[in-house]
């Protein structure tokens, strides 16, 4: 089978992004220098921001290439796009090779920098990482990635042994988000913890009423 | 090319009896489905199914915008991680 495709980057990697607590401290990763385009010192920037233009949106942007490292700022104008980055011109850099130079640089914002949400909205970067506990008591895991496949969003959660579970982000579902605490509740649907391990004719014990699944409504049978 | 309109929307025919049978039974569970295949209808909405993905069960809980939709759609086989940047989550 082929592979799927290669991965960019991995949830955990999305977590260390994250280098504070939940209530305004650490940074966020917004962006990477991918190259610079064209003679006047733009660069090619792969933004990871929810629109890729909210880059610009946050002022000055604070560029490192690896943690620990002090950095600069950088501000940033946007240009342009092109396929899967966003094109800028930054101050102080007018020429190519300059702005070769500024390749692999990460860019980050202080948490502090997001502004404040609705009731009932998070940043996906406060929920990663809370601990998930059940509402009958124990603990359920840690939330790995926050997704939304077209049906609302859903967290990702993992137990210690690595295995993941999907429950739906609702107020039915998580009805305690408790960030100050790193902590929240879920008290997911019936069924939605239970392994995936059986087949569509193992369902229920081998209920009566379930055909195999490949029994359908077929067409008219012509075939 | 389309499917004819004669046909009506593939559904899978045990999906219908589950379906059924946890409407009436008035429980919130999941109902763990393997038929991605299987055409999203009306009587579905509000329902919460689990949608095999070759790996795991991804709940979906069926809107009226679904309808007419497939179920695989909303549940991906490959998942991309990515940043979390400034994206944000609603607590539905």
């Amino acid at each position: 089978m082929a592979s799927p495709r290669k991965r960019q980057s991995s949830p955990a990697d999305a977590v260390r992004d994250t280098t504070g607590d939940a209530e305004g401290g650490g940074e966020l990763l917004l962006g990477i220098v991918v190259g610079a385009q064209g003679i006047r010192g733009q660069l090619r920037i792969r933004s990871f921001t929810g629109e890729p233009d909210a880059l610009f949106g946050y002022g000055p942007l604070l560029g490192r290439r690896r943690d620990g490292e002090e950095g600069r700022r950088l501000t940033l104008r946007r240009t342009g796009q092109a396929k899967d980055v966003v094109l800028a011109a930054v101050d102080g850099i007018a020429d190519r090779t300059t702005a070769e130079g500024l390749k692999g640089l990460r860019l980050y914002i202080e948490r502090s920098a997001l502004p404040a949400l609705e009731e009932d909205e998070y940043y996906h970067a406060d929920l990663l990482g809370l601990a998930v506990e059940l509402v009958g008591g124990g603990r359920l895991g840690t939330v790995k990635a926050v997704h939304d496949f077209g049906a609302g969003d859903m967290l990702e959660i993992a137990d210690a042994a690595g295995r993941t579970k999907f429950v739906p982000f609702t107020r039915k579902a998580v009805p305690v988000v408790d960030l100050p605490a790193g902590r929240l509740v879920a008290d997911p649907p019936e069924g939605i913890l239970d392994d995936g391990r059986q087949g569509p004719g193992d369902q229920e014990g081998g209920d009566e009423d379930e055909p195999d699944y490949r029994v359908s409504d077929t067409r008219d049978g012509t075939e | 090319m389309a499917r004819s309109v004669w046909k009506g929307p593939f559904v899978d025919g045990y999906l219908l009896k589950k379906a059924d049978k946890t409407r009436a039974s008035g429980r919130n569970e999941v109902i763990k489905i393997w038929t991605r295949r299987s055409t999203i209808l009306p009587q579905f909405v509000g329902l919460t199914f689990g949608v095999y993905n070759g790996q795991k069960f991804v709940p979906v809980l069926v809107t009226e915008n679904m309808v007419g939709h497939k179920f695989g759609e909303f549940s991906p086989s490959r998942t991309f991680y990515g940043h979390a940047a400034d994206k944000k989550a609603k607590r539905g």
